[in-house]
Formats: C-alpha cells, sequence, structure tokens
C-alpha cells in the first residue's frame, strides 16, 4: 500500500469512527429520553393509583351517607312514636304506628333489592345456610328446623345466610359414622 | 409480560393471597369477595367439596366431613378419613391443605385473568424439615410449583421493605385468631435469620370474644337470673355482639352492646343492654395477654437478646390492632413498631414481595421517589396554595392557573414553600421570584399558569408564565426534597398540632379575600351600570362598602366580615335585577357575568380542585 493510499484509508476509518460515534451518542440520548418517559409514565401510574385510593375511600363515604339518609325518616318516625307514647299513653296506637314503620321499613329494603329468604322445612345448603346446631328430630336429615336469624338475599346474591338449626334425623336414620 | 407468581399465607384459620401489582404487594379477593378464605375444608354427601366460608357454614351439620386446622397436622403421619356415599377415603395433610391452596390458585386465575403456576408459600418459623416439605409437597398436588417456603415473620418484615435496612434485629409479634407467635430475626445483607421462635397454639382473638361472652351472660344472670348459656339462639347474637365490640373497643373507649329481646320469661321479654370500657375490657383478657408478654421475654432470652437491642418491631395478626396490646408491648421494647399494613394481610403481602423478586418483576420496576411534603405557592392573605400534594410520586407536573390581586398590577411575586401547613409564614421557603411586565389590567383578569415540575432526581423547576404575553420567569430548586427524615417528621407532626388553628387562620383569610373582592365589584357594578342605579340604593351600596373596608381595616373577625360582606351582597343582587328589568337586553360587564354574589373565585373549600385562584401579587 502507498503512503497516499494509506492515508486515505486512515481517514476513512477516522470519518467512519466519528459516524459510530454520533450514532452512539445519538442512541444513547434516546434511551436517555427513553427511560425518562418510563419514569414518567410510572410515576403518573403511581399517582394515578393513589388519587383511585383516595376517590375509592371518599366514594365510600357518600355510599354510605346515602344510604343512611335512607334509613334516617325511619329514625325519625320511631322518635315520633315514642314522643306520642309518652304523651298520650296509648300501647295500642303505638304498636299500629310501630308496625307502619316497620312496613317502611320493608319498603326500603324492597327498593333496594333486598329480600328475606325463607329456610325452614328446606334442605340445608351452606351457600344461603349457616348451621349453628344440628338435633335429632323426626324431619329428614338436613331439614332446616328452625330459623335463629333471617337470611338475606340482594338481588339473588346471597347478603347474609341464614343462621339455623338442622335435623340429624332419627337416631335410627341417622347414618352409620365410622 | 413476566408470568405472575403469588404469594400465599396458608394459616391455621384463615389464608391470604397476593401479588405484586406495578410495584407494590396487592391482596387478591376470592371468588366470594372476601379477602381472606378460611382455611376449611368439606366433603358433602354429593361427592361435592367446599372450601373456605361455605365449608365453615356446614360445619356443624357435617362435623365429620368437615376438616379445619390441617395446618396443625402438617409434617405428621395423620390421616383424615372421609366416608361419603359408603365409600371411606383417607386423605393426608398434605392433600387437605392442597385443596385449600387449589381454590386460592383458582381464584387468583379468575382475578388475575391469567393461569397461575408458581407461587411462594409462608410458614411459621417453628415449621421442622418435614412440616416444610409437607406444605411444598401441598402445593405440587395442588398444581403450584413452590418457589420458595419463607418464614412467616420473615415474610412480614419483607412487607415493611425491612430487608432495605442494614443490620437489624427484629421481632415480629403474631396475635391470631387462634395462635401466637413470636419471632426475632437478625436481618444482615438481605438475608433474615431466625434467632429464637416461640408461642402458644391455642391462644388468640377468639379467646378474648369468649371473656366478653362470659362476661355478658354473668351480667345477664345477675340482673334477671336467667341464663344464657343454655340458648343458642342467644347464644350466637353474643358471640356476634362480643366480636363486635371487641372490634370497636380498639377504635373507641366505650361500647354498648345492646341486644333486644336476647330472651323471654313468664314476665315477658328480656332485653340485653351493657356498657363496655376499653379498661374492663383490658383487664378481662389481662392474664392472655401477660401470657404473650412473657413468652416475649422467653423468646428475647432465649435468643441472647436484650429488649433495647430490638430495632423494630413487626405487628402482624388482627389481634394487635388492640391497644394495650400495642402499649404493653411498647413499654417493654423501646424499637420502631410497625403496624401500618393491615395486620390480617401483612404476611400475603410479604410473600407476594419475594414472589415479584423471584419472578424478576422487582428488577424492572424502577424505584421512584415521592415528595416527603407538599410544595405550595403564597397567595393573597398569605395562604399556602398547595401545587403539589406530599406523597406524589416523582417524576411529575402540575400547573394551576392564578391571578393578580389589584389593578394594573405588572409584578407578581412567586413565592415557592414546602410543607403542611395552611398559612404560609408556617413552612418553609424554598426560593421566592418575579414574574415582571405585565401589561396593566384590572385585578382578576390576567391568567398566570405557575407550572411545578419536579424530576426523578428531585429538581423542582418553578415557572410563570402569563398567558397574554407568553412572558414567562423561571426558578429551579435543587434540594427541595432533601430533608432528613427528623425534619420531615417534625414539619409533620406540627402541622397536625396547629391543624384547628391553621384551619381556622385560612378561613379567615378567605373570608378577608372575599369581602374584599365584593367590595371591588360592588364599585365596579356602580360605575358600569352609571345611572341605571336608583340613587338611594346606590347610597346604600356605597354605605355598605364602606363598612366592608372599615371592618377590613379593623381586621375584623371572619364571622363579622362575613356579616357585612351578606348584606352587601344581597343589595348588589337587587340592584343586578331590576338593571336588567329596566333594559331588555344586559350590557357587557354587568355584574351578573362577573359572577355577582360570589364575587371572590378564591373562594375555595379546602383546596378544592379549583383552578383559577386569586394569587397575593402585590406592586412593586
Amino acid at each position: 500500500m502507498s503512503n497516499e493510499e494509506a492515508k486515505q484509508v486512515l481517514e476513512e476509518q477516522t470519518v467512519e469512527g466519528t459516524d459510530t460515534e454520533a450514532r452512539l451518542a445519538a442512541k444513547q440520548e434516546e434511551l436517555a429520553s427513553c427511560i425518562d418517559r418510563l419514569k414518567h409514565l410510572q410515576a403518573d401510574f403511581e399517582n394515578y393509583k393513589k388519587r383511585v385510593a383516595r376517590e375509592m375511600v371518599a366514594q365510600e363515604e357518600r355510599i354510605a351517607d346515602r344510604v343512611i339518609l335512607d334509613f334516617l325518616p325511619l329514625y325519625d318516625n320511631l322518635e315520633r312514636a315514642f314522643a306520642s307514647l309518652s304523651e298520650t299513653g296509648d300501647h295500642e296506637a303505638f304498636a299500629k304506628g310501630v308496625k307502619q314503620i316497620a312496613a317502611q321499613f320493608e319498603g326500603i329494603l324492597k327498593q333496594k333489592g333486598v329480600s328475606p329468604m325463607d329456610a325452614a322445612g328446606r334442605p340445608f345448603d351452606p351457600e344461603y345456610h349457616e348451621a349453628l346446631m344440628s338435633v335429632e328430630s323426626d324431619e329428614a336429615c338436613n331439614t332446616v328446623l328452625e330459623e335463629f336469624e333471617r337470611g338475606y338475599l340482594r338481588s339473588g346474591r346471597v347478603l347474609r345466610p341464614c343462621k339455623v338449626k338442622v335435623s340429624k334425623g332419627t337416631p335410627e336414620t341417622k347414618e352409620e359414622e365410622t | 409480560m413476566k408470568e405472575k407468581i403469588i404469594g400465599i399465607d396458608l394459616g391455621t384459620t384463615n389464608s391470604c393471597v397476593a401479588v405484586l401489582s406495578g410495584g407494590s404487594p396487592e391482596v387478591i379477593p376470592n371468588a366470594e369477595g372476601e379477602r381472606t378464605t378460611p382455611s376449611v375444608v368439606a366433603f358433602t354427601d354429593g361427592g361435592e367439596r367446599l372450601v373456605g366460608r361455605l365449608a365453615k357454614r356446614q360445619a356443624i351439620t357435617n362435623p365429620k366431613h368437615t376438616v379445619a386446622s390441617i395446618k396443625r397436622k402438617m409434617g405428621t403421619d395423620a390421616q383424615v378419613k372421609i366416608a361419603t356415599d359408603g365409600k371411606t377415603t383417607d386423605y393426608s395433610p398434605e392433600q387437605i391443605s392442597a385443596m385449600i391452596l387449589q381454590k386460592l390458585k383458582k381464584d387468583a386465575e379468575e382475578h388475575l385473568g391469567t393461569k397461575v403456576n408458581k407461587a411462594v408459600i409462608t410458614v411459621p418459623a417453628y415449621f421442622n424439615d418435614s412440616q416444610r416439605q409437607a406444605t411444598k409437597d401441598a402445593g405440587t398436588i395442588a398444581g403450584l410449583e413452590v418457589m420458595r417456603i419463607i418464614n412467616e415473620p420473615t415474610a412480614a418484615a419483607l412487607a415493611y421493605g425491612l430487608d432495605k435496612s442494614e443490620e437489624q434485629t427484629i421481632l415480629v409479634y403474631d396475635l391470631g385468631g387462634g395462635t401466637f407467635d413470636v419471632s426475632i430475626l437478625e436481618i444482615g445483607d438481605g438475608v433474615f435469620e431466625v434467632v429464637a421462635t416461640d408461642g402458644d397454639t391455642q391462644l388468640g382473638g377468639d379467646d378474648f370474644d369468649q371473656r366478653i361472652m362470659d362476661y355478658l351472660v354473668d351480667e345477664f344472670r345477675k340482673d334477671t337470673g336467667i341464663d344464657l348459656s343454655k340458648d343458642q339462639s342467644a347464644m350466637q347474637r353474643l358471640k356476634d355482639a362480643a366480636e363486635s365490640a371487641k372490634m370497636e373497643l380498639s377504635a373507641r373507649k366505650e361500647t354498648t352492646i345492646n341486644l333486644p329481646y336476647i330472651t323471654a320469661d313468664a314476665s315477658g321479654p328480656k332485653h340485653l343492654e351493657k356498657k363496655l370500657t376499653r379498661a374492663k375490657f383490658e383487664q378481662m383478657i389481662g392474664d392472655y395477654l401477660d401470657r404473650t408478654m412473657d413468652i416475649v421475654d422467653g423468646t428475647l432470652r432465649e435468643g441472647k437478646k436484650t429488649s433495647d437491642q430490638i430495632d423494630q418491631i413487626v405487628l402482624v395478626g388482627g389481634s394487635t390492632r388492640i391497644p394495650k396490646v400495642q402499649e404493653l408491648i411498647a413499654s417493654r421494647i423501646p424499637g420502631k413498631i410497625n403496624k401500618e399494613i393491615n395486620p390480617d394481610e401483612v404476611v400475603a403481602a410479604g410473600a407476594a414481595i419475594q414472589a415479584g423478586v423471584l419472578a424478576g418483576e422487582v428488577d424492572e420496576i424502577v424505584l421512584l421517589d415521592v415528595t416527603p411534603l407538599t410544595l405550595s405557592i403564597e397567595t393573597l392573605g398569605g395562604v399556602a396554595t398547595p401545587l403539589i400534594e406530599r406523597n406524589t410520586t416523582i417524576p411529575t407536573e402540575k400547573t394551576k392557573t392564578f391571578s393578580t390581586a389589584e389593578n394594573n398590577q405588572t409584578t407578581v411575586e412567586i413565592h415557592v414553600l414546602q410543607g403542611e401547613r395552611k398559612m404560609a409564614a408556617d413552612n418553609k421557603s424554598l426560593g421566592k421570584f418575579q414574574l415582571t411586565d405585565l401589561p396593566p389590567a384590572p385585578r382578576g383578569v390576567p391568567q398566570i399558569d405557575v407550572t411545578f415540575s419536579i424530576d426523578a432526581n428531585g429538581i423542582l423547576n418553578v415557572t410563570a408564565k402569563d398567558k397574554a404575553t407568553e412572558k414567562s420567569a423561571s426558578l429551579e430548586i435543587l434540594d427541595s426534597s432533601r430533608l432528613s427524615e427528623q425534619e420531615i417528621e417534625r414539619m409533620k407532626n406540627e402541622a397536625e398540632a396547629h391543624a384547628e388553628e391553621d384551619k381556622k387562620k385560612a378561613q379567615e383569610v378567605e373570608a378577608r379575600n372575599q369581602a374584599d373582592q365584593l367590595a371591588y365589584t360592588a364599585e365596579k357594578t356602580l360605575s358600569d351600570l352609571g345611572d341605571k342605579v336608583p340613587q338611594d340604593k346606590r347610597a346604600q351600596i356605597e354605605d355598605q362598602v364602606r363598612r366592608v373596608r372599615e371592618k377590613l381595616s379593623q381586621n375584623a373577625s371572619a364571622d363579622a366580615l362575613r356579616r357585612v360582606t351578606d348584606e352587601l351582597s344581597k343589595t348588589l343582587q337587587q340592584v343586578a335585577q331590576e338593571a336588567y328589568k329596566s333594559t331588555s337586553e344586559a350590557p357587557d360587564g354587568s355584574p351578573s357575568s362577573e359572577g355577582s354574589g360570589e364575587a371572590a373565585e378564591g373562594g375555595t373549600d379546602d383546596g378544592a380542585d379549583e383552578d383559577y385562584i386569586d394569587a397575593e401579587y402585590e406592586d412593586k
């Protein structure tokens, strides 16, 4: 290789070198901006999560407020009932009034999609019932004998299971256990 | 996306699952919508298998086919014999545990919308090798590859990030529904070592409920002569009431247990109504709590540690919410008590963090800082108006629009503050700068965007820009987040201590600002409407404005100011109404377009997100 040629190769290499360096610098800048964007996105996401969590708490409060407001008229009426009782001493009228308040209560529950379930006499089903006692009886084994606490459904979903006493059957029909 | 690994706290009475999501652990609710699942398995006559809440509900009718607390049998040769449909099957404790794990896995898959094949499961620190192996086998049977078995106290420490600190000694106090465990851990280089562990497998919150029930039965017998313990229905109501009374006493000093129509005798229905104070409850369970503290002492001795060698305490289990428990621990051990994470979920949360590390998820997360304190600017009347609330993850940016407080104001000063106090003077000043050469305009007209931007390194850049002229000025603050922990703590405590008084001050300033704004609007209205205002009304308004100004100069109370501004506001509205009646079309710049009545736009309640606030800018 002549001197002249060598010089040219060297020059080309230098040009190539600067070119690579420039490309690397560009890439580095691109990477830095990507990381910066990632950090911003991630911080936005974190802050979004915090905001949603805060809003959730506020929302729960608002829902509780609404429910309480729906039930306050019942309490108002109960107070009226007591005021009237102490004024007149009329127990019959009081009972009648309280009955009407109960009906009002029922109306609110119904409007909220809450319905009581009937358990007595039905086969025990843990989906709807919670067994508190199991006793021998003439009823078929696994029949609900008594409700201790009424169960409620809301829009088909179990809101509160019914707390029940369940039949074990008679001693003869009782399954032999090992 | 990487495969999700779940963290499972497989408990004696309840189990809990969590997963790392976006860098933080999140509890996965089960199919019934609950965050913990009873560790109960049942087999029905129809050959159906029930796990969790449903199994628990039918336990009494089906005691022979219901298995609870199987964890106590792990690692033993015990076999659970289940006879259904004339066939007897033997199940090992691993198989029963696997059924619980299967439900947790299925519910997690449902929640996450993806297959889950791997898990980290926790076990008590005292579990031996065969108990650990049995737990691992249970996972395998359930179709889970158990990536790691970790100790429950270690998981709890992980949930609090205690692995990130340098060498420390940690005491984990775990008081659940039915078991008590205490462990002492040493941590160095991210590795936990159990130094000592002890406990009582038959002591927990259920015992506390029982004590309250016993007390109520006794009291009722004293009052009425009736023994409620014979009445199953009454006892069930008592049990529920005792548990809620216990929980309420963690938040209040006193509660009333109210059970009308609890029973009846020949004389008619009987009601139970009993007050229970926290002090009385603490006395009732005192021997149990003393026993836990004796075990703590014993564990310290066994680990050859003195109480002041304990750097951190971690509380696990629902019963640690009882204030007396925390008090007893604090009085015996001087270390820092960690109790912020829900104690029923903290073990699962820690397991999820371990799972996230194993899944490589933790590495992918860029660790980001949060602003330790609120960043605000000073606005009219010396109020600190927040731009970036404390605990905001950085980098972040927030812009709010402000305006001028005086007519023809050409300069605004931006005073940047840090801290939780409502008044500017009580916070730390980070710096001030001015935006000058604003074109003269009536107050409230210019729109100045103030932007706070914090980069990932915590450098705060504040820019103020006049929307009309595009003129802007800015200030860079390098050390906005470089406060010492003590300083941050001090500022937070101060804010809490002064919360009431600060709120009152802020309200006073707000009343002043509103009064000032209304007086200004009133004068503007008079000049805008000119002779459309009847002479008598004009005189009345002028007089009322004078009174408002007088009160302002006397530094009158917020109430006094409100009284005079309300009067002025009323008269103004009358005048505005009449003025409209007299002209068919409203002239430009009439009071209504200014929002008469509520003249001061800065009237924000508790810093509600209103983007337009009159800032304190004074003519220079």
